[in-house]
């Protein structure tokens, strides 16, 4: 920590909150292929609305037809999940709209997708999202920030190559 | 080598959670695994590859496995495809 960590950037990528809401450890998340990182270390969230957007700058690798989950590659290789609630792939696709498709490049803040958050509960899932890194393993380190409430952007992950 | 079919039969294909699961069975060999959908080939020991397949109920997936361990690594990842999906 300190004044030089600033011109160590470069090393570093920042990935921002994907949502407004609050950002919890991924441990909590009631589902052992995210708790136990199957998929990948990484945070998650509690949606205060459903519009997600892009944590950082990137390609869109791959959209679920049914609009619950985006992939994204950012320039240095970062493959990002984000998977609105849990086991929403079984709603296929009726509380999803997808803003983005695979291929697309896309700035951080940009608009993935929008869910009806309220629609998904009342079909009897959770909304909690978790974003996660599936090439974990290509960082030295996946810093997390989990712990406080965010708005789209707040830093939350910093991985460290 | 070893290679492979297999016709998903689960009703939603290789969604997250499947992936993960079967990157994780073929991190398990030193073999290459590498899954074929439609002229698009994904890479089974990266998450992202594999969910990039759009890989759905009734598509029959090809499956190469190659290196020192192909048997054990084709035995498994066949298992793996039946009991999962």
């Amino acid at each position: 920590m300190g004044f030089f960590d600033k011109f160590r950037k470069g090393s570093e990528t920042v990935l921002g909150s994907p949502v407004k809401g609050r950002c919890i450890s991924i441990h909590e998340v009631p589902d052992p292929t995210f708790g136990e990182e199957i998929l990948g270390k990484g945070v998650a969230f509690l949606p205060a609305d459903g519009h997600v957007y892009a944590p950082a700058d990137g390609t869109v690798s791959t959209v679920f037809p049914t609009g619950h989950a985006v992939g994204l590659t950012t320039a240095d290789g970062a493959e990002i999940l984000i998977h609105v609630g849990l086991d929403t792939v079984e709603l296929k696709g009726e509380p999803f709209t997808l803003k983005v498709e695979s291929g697309q490049a896309v700035k951080k803040g940009d608009l993935l997708l929008v869910a009806d958050l309220d629609r998904i509960r009342s079909l009897g899932k959770e909304t909690v999202t978790p974003m996660v890194i599936c090439n974990s393993a290509d960082f030295k380190q996946v810093e997390t920030f989990d712990g406080k409430d965010t708005e789209p952007g707040d830093e939350v992950i910093k991985l460290h190559k | 080598m070893k290679q492979f079919t297999y016709t998903i039969q689960d009703e939603l294909g290789i969604h997250a959670r499947p992936a993960g699961l079967l990157t994780k069975e073929a991190a398990k060999f030193k073999s290459t695994v590498s899954v074929e959908d439609g002229g698009k080939k994904g890479d089974a020991k990266k998450i992202m590859s594999l969910m990039m397949l759009g890989a759905k109920k009734g598509h029959t997936i090809t499956v190469t496995v190659e290196g020192e361990d192909e048997d054990a690594a084709a035995s498994a990842i066949q298992t793996f495809l039946q009991e999962n999906l």
